[in-house]
């Protein structure tokens, strides 16, 4: 544990992974590691022991041999963008930046497969490929900064999931160091393996199996023709119903994005990306696929959103006016900075067809609460990102806050849906985890990790309730275990 | 078997759907025949049947259609056979949601009968569908040729319900079409093969109907041809839903041709639009490809020769003496089966191999009884395993008989990953109770 280790082993320490790894690649001191104490979620903060950045799977390796030696806790770690506190050094000890294994090792365009390490983010994958027609589907909308790493381990989406499927569709294969830093594949090249869908259960595994070094990846081609539609309307009700709709016309299109009137205004107030001002509700939906019968398809949708009491729809005229529109879109969460102190963006997933109760009861809570509630997320998808508003320096804001998105988080549960769609349970969300799932639920699932992890130093303290909370779940505010140790604060 | 057992059984399902004796003759593996068959009707007798039997420590071997019955080692003990055809219900679907739940001891096409009175299908087109169910086609990975566009049992299943051999109900996943809440076990149970648990209930994602469907059938004067045919097609802007290359004896299969030249079988459905632009682009784009000629099926002639492919395995020949699928890189396939073919020529057996070219699973029948003996069998699956191996794929013995079980391996070596799979089966499956021996690796 952090706070047990004394000056004198840390610098034995430091020499030793300074000896592996070379000069520049150890952080020990607590100014070089307060960069590393958090997340994309700034509620908690964690300070490691060290921070080191292998290049090679044999470091790696090294590394996690040594922490099973001194019995400290450990945690990979991408670009930081997740935002669960997934990534958190939660017991202290390690964290093992992965950004200098950032290559693109391969591609075979012949088999649309992709090797690469797990530091390359995620867009270059796209990047790399694209001039030879191709891409990588899966699309976090930090996908600009996030690790291919990262998003194995929380399973990443985004809004092209809809028809694309999430990581796991895409991942065939994984070199991983297991939480004994034994080197094995899982997976491979080929579409099967024999034995356990090994890769597939690794995934999304917030980095409690191990350490993913090497990763095969489906590449797709490239859509022959995309079309881009938004549609304006006077209610969210109507704006929900279309998401059914368009589903109920027998259309799966590529991504179906709701954006409500806060998002807009700060959109429009932050980009000017032309998005109906004053509309309360607007979907921005792609279609993509072969060039004939696109149109067909658009028509279908438009139908749809008209049929649905959409006030205004238009399609991208070109290019530049689809890339405006997805720009309004992924930066939404910029323009909140715009109109808020701070934010704190949910993650809840829903059956698509409550959508209209459940928004509405969203907006309640927040009423309830006293604070003002932007609402942009992957409709399509029933996956709710409620951004809620608020001032940091407004005293008890910020815990009406953490409780309003408890209740929004029970909502999603009661209706059938989850607590996440695709950003991890972490430290964020594991008090939750009851809601959903039954204590055997979860008994089964920490056996499964006894499998890989049987020391349980790779990854502690993350997406299982502390064992004080089961049976009381949902209870907004208690103090994390590390809390109480003084090894972390929420913030 | 224990008295006490066979009692308890009785008990739980009542004794109308407790089978014993001569009964179990339809269930016997590899020669081996079970104590008992029990046939619960809801998931609380399943976990009262885990439990019962888990305290007699009598192995329990789950059971659907038996469709895939064939896939695994020869079991050293059967016990109590697990047949769960009678929980065959469609619990929920909401056509908007494009989920439904069911119970997974529905077959496959009653399955699609109910989604399609709304309209939807699930992505899935494996082999006999009206006998197999929705449990053992994910226990066993099972596809089709739509694969090729729609993918797996991994890209539709988004929630399970397991029963635990200690009798435990557990969920993983769930009802919602994303979610990242806990480990994934739908993935860990697909393929599995009930070694660690028993799937009961499964939510599945399903889609629309299209609106139109065709089945593009491409000739060409040879194997190689036609299979740079299928990479030309994978090269290009085309989205056949299915994408499947097929020798000269598995085209005689299908009632076309005489044993030789290959075939594609392209499936092209969606909107009419695109699906007309689709099948003349297809002609357009194969004619370099010395193609003999192009036919394009719908209706009753489109379903009867995708279900004549899909049954190659038992459809093929006459008798049947193995049949091997391989797993290798798309690109590979046609070399990989002209080899193959060379292979079982070399050794004077017939075989018949089709594949799902852009998947690049192949599926290899060898012709039974007047054609081969048992020997010339088993040289013919070693010199398969050696070359798909070679090419860095997997080989797999899907059906043969005993004798040949025997003498190759069923399962290839998956390598240093088996420690952890051995390991997930001892935390979870600590006695080795649940179809125990027939896995990857003894598990």
């Amino acid at each position: 544990m952090a706070a047990d280790l004394d000056p004198t082993r840390k610098k034995t320490l430091r020499r030793e992974l300074e000896g592996m790894l070379g000069k520049g690649a150890v952080l020990s001191e607590p100014d070089e590691l307060l960069v590393y104490e958090s997340d994309g979620l700034t509620l908690f903060r964690a300070l490691a022991d060290f921070v080191v950045f292998p290049t090679s799977v044999e470091q790696v390796s090294a590394i996690v041999k040594l922490a099973n030696r001194e019995g400290l806790p450990f945690v990979a770690r991408g670009a930081g963008t997740g935002l669960s506190g997934g990534c958190l050094p939660a017991e202290g000890g390690l964290v093992i930046s992965l950004m200098r294994m950032n290559r693109v090792l391969e591609v075979d365009y012949d088999n649309q497969i992709a090797v690469v390490e797990p530091g390359l983010v995620n867009l270059h994958l796209s990047w790399a490929v694209g001039p030879k027609g191709f891409y990588y589907a899966p699309d976090p909308s930090s996908q600009q900064a996030c690790t291919v790493g990262g998003n194995i381990a929380n399973n990443s989406g985004g809004p092209h999931t809809l028809k694309y499927g999430v990581t796991v569709n895409h991942v065939l294969g994984l070199e991983v160091v297991l939480p004994d830093g034994e080197i094995m594949w899982l997976g491979g090249r080929t579409r099967e393996a024999q034995g356990y869908d090994m890769a597939g259960l690794f995934v999304g595994s917030e980095g409690t199996f191990g350490i993913a070094t090497k990763i095969i990846v489906r590449i797709l081609k490239q859509p022959q023709a995309v079309k881009t539609v938004l549609a304006a309307f006077d209610s969210v009700d109507q704006a929900s119903e279309a998401v059914s709709a368009v589903i109920g016309r027998g259309l799966i299109p590529a991504a179906m994005e709701m954006i409500d009137q806060t998002t807009i205004e700060a959109v429009e107030d932050a980009f000017g990306c032309g998005y109906p001002r004053g509309a309360a509700a607007a979907l921005l939906i792609e279609l993509d696929g072969l060039r004939h019968g696109l149109d067909a398809q658009a028509e279908r949708v438009i139908a749809a959103c008209r049929d649905c009491g959409a006030r205004d729809v238009r399609v991208a005229r070109d290019e530049a006016e689809r890339q405006l529109l997805w720009k309004g879109r992924k930066s939404a969460f910029g323009a909140f900075g715009r109109i808020s102190p701070a934010y704190m963006v949910m993650d809840g997933v829903i059956p698509r067809t409550r959508l209209p109760e459940v928004l509405r009861k969203v907006s309640e809570i927040a009423a309830a609460h006293g604070l003002r509630v932007g609402n942009v997320f992957h409709a399509g998808d029933g996956n709710l990102h409620p951004n809620i508003l608020y001032d940091p320096r407004v005293p008890g804001e910020e815990a009406r806050v953490v409780e309003a998105g408890g209740e929004i988080l029970k909502v999603c549960a009661a209706v059938g849906g989850s607590i996440s769609g695709e950003h991890g349970i972490g430290l964020e969300k594991m008090d939750y985890m009851p809601l959903i799932f039954t204590e055997a639920d979860l008994d089964f699932m920490r056996e499964l990790r006894q499998a890989f992890n049987p020391r349980g130093l790779c990854n502690p303290g993350k997406i299982f309730p502390s064992r004080k909370a089961c049976g009381e779940a949902g209870i907004a505010y208690r103090p994390h275990p590390i809390e109480e140790k003084g090894l972390a604060q929420r913030f | 078997m224990p008295a006490p057992l066979l009692d308890a059984l009785r008990g739980i399902v009542g004794p109308a759907h407790v089978l014993t004796g001569a009964d179990c003759a339809p269930y016997v593996v590899d020669g081996r025949t079970p104590d008992a068959v029990a046939a619960p009707g809801t998931k609380e007798e399943v976990a009262a049947i885990l439990l019962a039997a888990a305290e007699a420590s009598t192995p329990v071997v789950p059971w659907g259609g038996g469709t895939k019955m064939g896939i695994g080692a020869p079991p050293p003990r059967l016990g109590v056979v697990l047949m769960l055809k009678r929980m065959n219900r469609l619990l929920e679907h909401e056509p908007g949601d494009l989920t439904a739940t069911v119970e997974t001891g529905i077959t496959l096409s009653a399955l699609q009968g109910e989604l399609g009175k709304r309209g939807q299908w699930l992505s899935l087109d494996p082999a006999h569908a009206d006998k197999a169910t929705l449990g053992g086609v994910l226990s066993s990975n099972a596809a089709g040729p739509r694969r090729h566009l729609y993918g797996s049992c991994r890209d539709q299943l988004i929630g399970v319900t397991v029963i635990t051999a200690a009798g435990a109900t557990v969920k993983g996943g769930g009802k919602v079409v994303k979610n990242v809440a806990g480990y994934d076990l739908p993935k860990l149970f697909i393929g599995a093969f009930g070694t660690l648990g028993v799937i009961v209930e499964a939510t599945v994602k399903v889609r629309p109907r299209p609106d139109a469907d065709r089945l593009v059938v491409a000739r060409f004067v040879r194997l190689k041809e036609a299979g740079g045919a299928a990479r030309a097609v994978m090269a290009s802007d085309l989205l056949p839903s299915a994408l499947d290359l097929l020798d000269g004896e598995a085209l005689r299969a299908l009632g076309q041709g005489r044993g030789d030249g290959a075939a594609l079988l392209l499936g092209v459905d969606g909107i009419p639009e695109q699906v007309e632009w689709q099948c003349a682009e297809v002609e357009r784009l194969l004619r370099p490809h010395a193609l003999v000629d192009t036919r394009v099926l719908d209706g009753d002639e489109r379903d009867a020769t995708w279900r004549a492919r899909s049954g190659l395995g038992h459809g093929a020949f006459p008798d049947t003496a193995a049949v091997m699928r391989w797993t290798v890189l798309p690109a590979q396939v046609a070399d990989v089966m002209e080899q193959g073919a060379a292979v079982a020529q070399r050794a004077g057996v017939v075989a018949a191999l089709a594949a799902h070219a852009g998947v690049g699973v192949v599926e290899a029948v060898l012709a039974g009884a007047g054609f081969a003996d048992a020997a010339a069998v088993v040289g013919v699956l070693n010199e398969w395993r050696a070359l798909v191996r070679g090419a860095g794929g997997q080989a797999l013995i899907e059906s043969a008989p005993l004798a040949v079980k025997v003498a190759v391996p069923v399962w290839d070596d998956p390598g240093p990953s088996l420690r952890i799979m051995q390991r997930i089966k001892s935390q979870l499956d600590p006695n080795g109770l649940l179809n125990p021996g027939r896995f990857v690796g003894g598990i």
